[in-house]
């Protein structure tokens, strides 16, 4: 590239895959995952970091990675909606959002997806509004929300997480 | 949404990072940035080099004094307060009002240093800060001074931290058996951006011995209200004190609210004396929670 | 043919087809899910191509400015940049526009980027190529664009007067169109009736569904072939492909628009092609593919918001036993700097011209006009939605004006169920409804008793209010296009349509794909259930193909997925064409067992002679012949079948009158019925909601949860621009909204528990006895309204606005002295 600037080497794991790689200090940590790791579940909905497309999970936490240089997630364990799957087969949550319509275009569901994995880690019955809260930070603009707390709420009775 | 060119480095101790902030005039910390990186991003400020301190274990802790008081890294993420046992203990409403920023992604990075040093008006713990009387704990490479949280604010994203100095933590004072601090905001939504905000303290055991009251979003920093501190200084600590003295709100002060797309500044004004009471209502009633 | 009650207009009844049953209306999980889980779909912003360049529009800081110079040199000495394109090498290049207005509106000269001025904050200025996303965000900020600024026309009725600023000068006007629909007699209605309410003003706010997914294209202009291929997410790909193509100078069938998943679009992607035509010549001009991301900031300015429209002078004849006889109003609609669908909303409204009521005298002078900012787009509702806001504030306001019961007024004017086919004083036909039943319904869900009982205990000085409100509400689907010809009658545009191709596969697999551009809708979900009822397998056996392709797909010049109309257009056309595969596979299957085509009947992937289950022959078999085995058949029947069949769903719409501007403009009407209590603050004017119930029909439901997921949707984006979301300019036409800290899209904090109920009746008109749905028609708006306004005071000023944040509830609860109610009665 002939952007100019330090670029700095930064190896992140994700999904269980190390990855090393060289990023300039202003590449975005949503930008490492989609562009230069390709790994394009994790979506942008905003520049402001209020929509939660971008959300993923870092070292436990959700974050939303387009607030975060790529940089300063050197020696992370990073999740994305990539690995919450095995070999095909959809996770309880993953099932959960499909038996109760938790989507329809699909574009937040990612990051509602990682949002969710958390809430139900540390809370693993939750009440209506404790999800409401758990996802307020991730907009959706076509379920008016109803039935991703249906699926969440659905997964957790089932010991989804 | 993409930001300029800019360099980067991660200090690995508090000193180095003062090293590194001194060596450019547009370096900057950076913490959680969930301030900062929007601030890049949208391109209303130029950083050259950030300098990040997220990650200095030194600035991260939450550590009880024996006399009650807590002194907060500034790195410590709104998240860690509110689920932080020892800040429950002595107080809550600093867990409380944490607890409640945005939403939980936002709370999982970013720091009560952050939201204070860039100082957005709307921002929830400055307010906060100021009414507990707390002191902020800024740091040199000549050492640490003192300054208390009422002269921390200057303005728009204009602190008393200069430019190669970074706030190393913050000591909330204990609050006491016989005092309470209170916090409302009216806000656009749930969680959201305060159109206007409040927040207050309240010492005194049936009589108001001292009282605090602060706003915020009626100008570029948060301000004490004399006016209304002054009417509840000595009086019975009740509903109808309260709200005699919030009348003080809004009538001759001087308040300067702005007005943009959530609100008139008149609205702002009177809606200023509607939290200040709210604030300090709930300061009286949460009376004696943080005491032992 | 039916006869309606007058009449002058008649829709052919069909009768639904008797094979729909085992999967349609049933809650079938969707197809598409799966990959959307995974994280493996494809969004726009997901495409990639080798060599392709990065591309960022550089755009008017300025509402209004005659463009002086564009100096692009230091951005191409930028390392990294490819190209850039100015208005004036478009100029060079390629046609304006095609325009749907008659002049002078018509007489717009647009192009794909400014040329000579610019007219709103946002207008696209030139484009910048370069090697990565950051190089051409920085190369954009060195492009230097000289303006001459002008003063800018920011008010809808203030454009229209003769000294505004005029934005176009080819048009000389700002006023874009002016047309008046005058149907039965309103000057007699008012002189006769015993009372007549006269209303100042109302105001539709501007706001945006805002889909969570902003625009984004891969364009690629391809040297060696010519084909320009556009993989975006534009919801309406042949409406671009009729404008972008004579523009660009590329005929149709070397155009070649793709999308798989779309991340709502909600009638806002209709406007982007405009960038995609700048994007088009980027390419050409560079010799590679050109990507683009619109970011929210860019999305917002620029994207198109939707209508916003004034209602001025509104007086409302009403007789003493409750009946409103109808309405005169001077209406004002904003549509932007540029006209990029319409003055199209200038008639599309008139689709429901009574709203949900028996009005028979109804006067509309509706003036179209140009502004100072973002130009204006389908959004959710369109049209409609702002034309049925001021039906309901009219009965609203009428009802507490002069002490009638707000459910008995209703349900006085409402057009009853007997009244269905209902035609309309403009001659449109409202196929079914209940609309009483339905506002029972709503209420019973809210438990409306109880909540005035609340209302009346909450005494004064509790700091509280309760109010309940109403808001009925109609989602017309299936437009006529001739519509079109209202506006202007040289108009090429008739009727409507949608394609759809279900074929069986070499070894008997069913496929289907379709000309639609889903955005959520889950169409490859319910296309398959009808697909599965007709050819007798499951839905799972039935492939339909994720997205659209140009050049695969089937698809008319309707083709796309807006306005409330797949479950009968997309459907009708998927219906259609699986009906017809299924004649051709009981033809072959009665050669191949020896029986008459009567006897055959197909279930479980199998084509079986009726009661003698031996005899049969799977989808493969039959495949077998018609593909690999095709001399084993009678040459006549070899020649009589493809095994791939298309057909177009074509509406029964005649053109309409332009002159009488009557005529049917649209084939079916769901409802919808929104009932809520909310809890006002009086000292600060917030508004919860504390019980929220609809009462949706949109007849017959070919899958019931997605239904209910729809009316979730349109429930919370209605709520969001009721309380939350306005986009709005000062004098000097900034916009004040940029992100979604200050256009504040709900979340689930904001979004209340919302309670749903179903009625249905089916539509007499459509194949499946389905009504379009999923715009909603904007009852949270008509709702909320009529809730606050139930909480004021009997001398409060009336609700006049859509958007209610707390400051103008705050002002509506206290107002300043000598603030005019905004209403008045005159009474005889």
């Amino acid at each position: 590239m002939s952007d100019a600037g330090t670029a700095h080497p930064i190896k992140v794991t994700i999904n269980g895959e190390t990855y090393e790689r060289t990023v300039l200090a202003r590449t975005l940590l949503v930008h490492l995952i989609r562009d230069v790791l390709a790994l394009k579940g994790t979506h942008i909905g905003c520049d402001t970091g209020n929509c939660g497309a971008c959300t993923v999970i870092y070292n436990g936490r959700t974050i939303k990675s387009c607030m975060m240089l790529a940089a300063q997630a050197d020696g992370a364990e990073i999740e994305t909606v990539e690995g919450l799957s095995e070999n095909g087969e959809l996770s309880p949550l993953q099932r959960a959002f499909h038996e109760h319509h938790g989507l329809q275009c699909g574009y937040c569901t990612p990051g509602l997806l990682m949002s969710a994995t958390v809430l139900l880690r540390d809370n693993p019955n939750p009440s209506e509004e404790e999800i409401r809260r758990g996802i307020r930070g991730n907009i959706c603009r076509c379920t008016g929300y109803m039935n991703v707390v249906k699926s969440i709420s659905a997964a957790a009775k089932e010991g989804a997480q | 949404m993409l930001l300029e060119s800019v360099e980067y480095t991660r200090p690995a101790t508090v000193e180095e990072a003062l090293e590194a902030l001194a060596s450019d005039d547009d370096a900057a910390p950076l913490a959680g940035g969930q301030s900062l990186i929007n601030v890049l991003k949208n391109r209303v400020a130029s950083v050259a080099l950030l300098v990040d301190i997220s990650r200095l274990e030194e600035l991260r802790r939450v550590d009880p004094r024996p006399d009650g008081s807590l002194e907060i890294g500034a790195c410590v993420t709104y998240d860690e307060l509110d689920r932080s046992a020892e800040v429950r203990k002595g107080h809550a409403i600093l867990a409380d009002v944490a607890g409640r920023i945005e939403d939980q992604q936002i709370r999982n990075r970013g720091t009560i240093g952050g939201n204070c040093c860039l100082s957005d008006p709307t921002n929830n713990l400055p307010p906060l800060v100021m009414a507990l009387g707390a002191t902020m704990n800024v740091q040199g490479r000549e050492g640490v001074r003192e300054v208390p949280a009422d002269d921390f604010f200057h303005g728009y994203f204009a602190t008393a931290v200069e430019h190669d100095e970074i706030l190393r933590s913050i000591t909330v004072p204990a609050l006491g058996r016989d005092a309470g601090a209170g916090y409302n905001s009216l806000t656009i939504g749930g969680d959201s951006k305060a159109i206007v905000r409040a927040s207050a303290y309240v010492r005194g055991d049936g009589t108001i011995e001292d009282a605090r009251v602060v706003l915020s979003v009626v100008g570029p920093r948060p301000i004490r209200h004399p006016g209304m501190e002054q009417r509840l200084r000595g009086q019975p600590a009740t509903a109808e004190t309260v709200s005699r003295a919030s009348e003080a709100v809004g009538e001759g002060d001087g308040l300067e609210p702005p007005t943009d797309s959530h609100g008139t500044a008149d609205y702002r004004r009177r809606m200023a004396r509607v939290v200040a009471r709210r604030a300090a209502h709930e300061a009286i009633a949460r009376g004696g929670e943080g005491g032992e | 043919m039916t006869q309606t009650p007058t009449g002058e207009t008649t829709v052919e009844r069909v009768a639904p087809s008797e094979r729909l049953g085992k999967w349609s209306g049933q809650s079938v999980p969707r197809k598409e899910d799966r990959r959307h889980l995974q994280g493996q779909a494809q969004f726009a912003d997901d495409a990639w191509q080798r060599r392709m360049g990065y591309a960022h529009f550089v755009r008017s800081p300025l509402a209004h400015a005659r463009i002086v110079s564009v100096d692009t040199s230091k951005a191409e000495a930028l390392p990294g940049v490819f190209a850039t394109l100015t208005g004036a090498e478009v100029r060079e290049l390629t046609e304006p526009f095609f325009q749907i207005a008659p002049e002078p509106g018509g007489n717009i000269v647009e192009y794909c980027l400014a040329v000579d001025k610019v007219r709103y904050q946002g207008d696209a200025v030139a484009l910048v190529l370069a090697e990565s996303r950051d190089i051409a965000r920085d190369a954009a900020e060195l492009v230097e664009v000289e303006y001459e600024p002008l003063p800018a026309v920011v008010d809808t009725v203030a454009a229209a007067e003769p000294d505004a600023p005029v934005l176009h000068d080819e048009v000389g006007t700002n006023v874009a169109w002016h047309g008046v629909y005058d149907y039965g007699d309103v000057d007699w209605a008012l002189e006769n009736a015993d009372h007549v309410v006269k209303i100042d003003r109302l105001h539709f706010h501007r706001f945006s569904s805002t889909p969570l997914e902003c625009s984004a294209a891969v364009v690629n202009w391809d040297a060696g072939t010519d084909m320009v291929a556009i993989y975006s997410n534009n919801q309406m790909p042949m409406f671009a492909s009729l404008v972008i193509g004579p523009s660009l100078g590329v005929p149709s069938n070397k155009l070649q628009f793709r999308s798989q998943d779309i991340g709502g679009a909600f009638g806002i992607k209709i406007g982007s092609y405009p960038q995609l035509a700048g994007l088009c010549l980027l390419s050409r001009k560079a010799g590679r593919p050109v990507k683009w991301t619109e970011y929210r900031a860019d999305h917002m300015m620029s994207a198109g918001h939707g209508n916003e429209r004034v209602f001025l002078d509104i007086e409302v004849p009403v007789m003493s036993d409750g009946t409103l006889l109808g309405f005169k109003v001077r209406a004002f609609d904003d549509a932007g700097a540029y006209l990029h669908y319409e003055p199209l909303g200038a008639v599309i409204w008139s689709q429901v011209t009574p709203g949900c009521y028996r009005f028979k005298h109804i006067h509309v002078d509706y003036t179209e006009t140009l502004t100072n900012k973002c130009p204006t787009v389908p959004n959710r509702g369109y049209s409609r939605l702002q034309h049925l806001w001021l039906t309901e504030r009219i009965v609203d306001i009428v009802a507490n004006e002069l002490g009638f019961d707000p459910v008995e007024l209703r349900k006085k004017n409402y057009i009853q169920p007997e009244d269905y086919p209902y035609e309309t004083p403009n001659g449109c036909v409202y196929d079914s409804g209940n609309l009483p039943k339905a506002l029972d319904l709503a209420l019973e869900a809210i438990d409306y008793p109880k909540w005035r009982r609340r209302q009346q205990e909450l005494g004064k000085g509790s700091g509280k209010r309760i109010g309940i409100g109403i808001g009925t509400t109609l989602d017309s689907g299936t437009n006529n296009f001739g519509q079109s010809r209202i506006i202007n009658p040289g108009l090429p545009f008739s009727g409507n349509g949608e394609a759809a191709y279900v074929k069986l596969d070499l070894y008997g697999e069913v496929s289907v794909n379709l000309g639609t551009t889903p955005q959520g809708q889950s169409h490859e979900t319910t296309a398959s259930q009808v697909v599965a009822d007709i050819l007798g397998v499951s839905p799972d056996d039935v492939h339909v193909t994720a997205g659209f392709d140009q050049r695969h797909n089937t698809y008319v010049a309707f083709s796309g997925t807006y306005a409330s109309q797949f479950a009968v257009t997309g459907l009708g056309a998927t219906m259609g064409a699986a009906e017809r595969l299924r004649a051709e596979i009981v033809k072959v299957a009665a050669f191949a067992l020896e029986a008459s085509e009567d006897e055959i009947e197909l279930e479980g992937g199998q084509a079986v002679v009726r009661d003698d289950p031996e005899r049969s022959i799977p989808f493969m078999g039959i495949a077998n012949l018609v593909y690999s085995n095709v001399a084993a058949l009678p040459p006549e029947l070899a020649d009589s079948v493809s095994l791939n069949s298309r057909h177009t769903y074509r509406p029964p719409f005649e053109v309409p009158d332009p002159e009488a501007k009557r005529g049917n403009l649209t084939l079916t009407y769901a409802s919808q019925t929104h009932a809520c209590a909310v809890e006002i603050d009086e000292e600060s004017g917030e508004v919860s909601i504390l019980d929220y119930a609809v009462a949706d029909d949109c007849g017959r439901l070919i899958n019931p949860t997605i239904v209910e997921g729809q009316v979730h949707g349109a429930t919370a984006h209605g709520i969001g621009a009721a309380l939350y979301e306005a986009f709005e300019y000062d004098e000097d036409g900034q916009l004040m909204q940029s992100s979604f800290y200050e256009y504040h899209a709900v979340t689930s904090l904001d979004v209340p528990h919302i309670k749903t109920v179903h009625v249905e009746t089916p539509s007499p008109f459509t194949p499946n006895g389905a009504k379009g749905m999923g715009e909603g028609g904007g009852a949270p708006l008509h709702a909320l309204c009529s809730a606050i306004q139930d909480a004021l005071d009997d001398d409060s000023p009336v609700v006049s606005e859509t958007h209610n944040a707390w400051e103008r509830v705050y002002r509506l609860l206290h107002p300043d002295p000598g603030t005019g109610r905004g209403v008045a009665v005159e009474s005889r």
